[in-house]
């Protein structure tokens, strides 16, 4: 019994690129669904040519360095599954670490916020809801008190010198600047950092250190007690 | 017992050959392509330290696309913000084209954010890794049928918003 049209067009609508027997067979049957199938390779054509995006230049490299640093093996421990997501998240940290070789932790800063710093501050909407930061803090054995969980626009875990941390931006009367949390690594406290028109002041805080970065016309200084008084050490497995 | 150059050269082999697919995957179900980025080399990192559990080269491509998919889920199983910024990922030949096809794939790739998972997921599984319905239905572990269905009403939904934004061409009549 021959595939109606109706069929046909389910099917191709499924597969476009369908090459079964009995498909090719209806597809040569008429006129009508040699037409109704051209159109849906065309289709299939655009769609394709749309979803090619090309990766970052050094998403390849940054992958491979992986095998060349790879995390050391840890001692496995029974621990509860929140303590072992804690484990596992540090040993991430610990390859991006040793993927990315930073000579001190000013050029870190600079070399992180070149990376993809401004297209963040650009990507930044509306206040991320305070529970969502506090899960990414949670993660980071911190959490982040509510003067400053308002301001957050934008906010993703990142590799620093030291393991993970967090990169945020926030809004501020001065317009948006960013902190990348650095929960396990030591800052001169405020030392300051200049890179391509930005700076960065670097702020000691009870856990690790942060750096707030703006352009030259922001005065990070005055970002700088908020996050002190904001980023605080959390719950363990939270 | 892997050595670890073969270790290190099978690891590298899967990078070259998928992390442009698996970032494109990515891209397209986070929407954003520094999220992207940090998901698939997250993905490697889990691959490199379960490298000697896969056994079959042949399943590398799913097992690679299993662990991006759990790493997504476990990453974002909080609702985080929606980023669609695609205009500032490089797309192949975009430059070279019509303005009207530039404008076709903007809607087709806002489009594809748009969908919900389950058109989007089998789609993209599709159309950027080249897998047939039945790979599909094992992958996401629902039945062929339901694959077909879902890849049908994906593309269905794609027509009717080149439709809504005047931008049909001329592949739209008969659907």
């Amino acid at each position: 019994m021959s595939m109606n049209f109706s069929e046909f067009k389910k099917l191709i609508g499924a597969d476009p690129l369908n090459r079964d027997p009995e498909v090719l067979r209806a597809r040569q049957s008429s006129a009508e669904f040699e037409a109704a199938a051209s159109e849906a390779e065309a289709f299939e054509e655009k769609l394709q040519g749309a979803l090619s995006i090309e990766p970052p230049a050094d998403l390849l490299a940054d992958i491979k360095a992986i095998s060349q640093h790879p995390p050391k093996q840890r001692r496995w421990m029974p621990l509860a599954l929140a303590a072992s997501m804690l484990i596992a998240v540090g040993a991430a940290g610990l390859a991006w670490k040793q993927s990315h070789q930073w000579e001190n932790v000013e050029v870190y800063v600079a070399d992180h916020y070149s990376h993809d710093g401004s297209k963040l501050v650009a990507l930044a909407g509306g206040a991320v809801p305070g529970e969502e930061v506090q899960k990414i803090m949670a993660r980071l054995d911190a959490e982040a008190d509510q003067q400053l969980l308002g301001r957050i626009t934008f906010i993703k875990f990142c590799p620093t010198p030291d393991g993970r941390g967090a990169h945020m931006v926030v809004s501020t009367d001065q317009g948006p600047m960013t902190i990348i949390f650095m929960p396990e690594t030591q800052v001169d406290d405020g030392d300051r950092v200049e890179f391509d028109q930005m700076h960065a002041l670097l702020v000691s805080l009870e856990q690790g250190s942060a750096a707030i970065i703006g352009n030259q016309s922001q005065r990070l200084e005055n970002l700088a007690p908020l996050v002190r008084e904001s980023l605080k050490p959390g719950f363990v497995g939270a | 017992m892997m050595t670890d150059t073969e270790r290190t050269r099978r690891f590298n082999e899967l990078a070259e050959a998928y992390s442009t697919d698996l970032y494109r995957y990515a891209m397209w179900i986070c929407g954003n392509d520094a999220l992207a980025k940090d998901l698939v080399q997250e993905t490697f990192l889990r691959a490199w330290r379960a490298l000697d559990s896969l056994k079959d080269g042949g399943a590398a491509k799913s097992w690679l696309i299993t662990i991006l998919r759990r790493e997504y889920a476990r990453t974002f199983e909080r609702k985080v913000p929606k980023f669609t910024d695609v205009e500032n990922v490089v797309v192949i030949d975009d430059e070279e084209l019509e303005p009207d096809a530039q404008a076709e794939r903007a809607v087709l790739r806002k489009g594809v954010l748009k969908l919900e998972p389950k058109y989007r997921d089998p789609l993209l599984l599709q159309v950027v890794f080249g897998h047939s319905c039945a790979e599909i239905s094992e992958q996401l572990g629902i039945s062929k049928s339901a694959v077909m269905t879902q890849l049908f009403r994906a593309r269905e939904k794609l027509k009717t918003q080149l439709q809504k934004d005047g931008v049909t061409g001329n592949v739209h009549e008969l659907f």
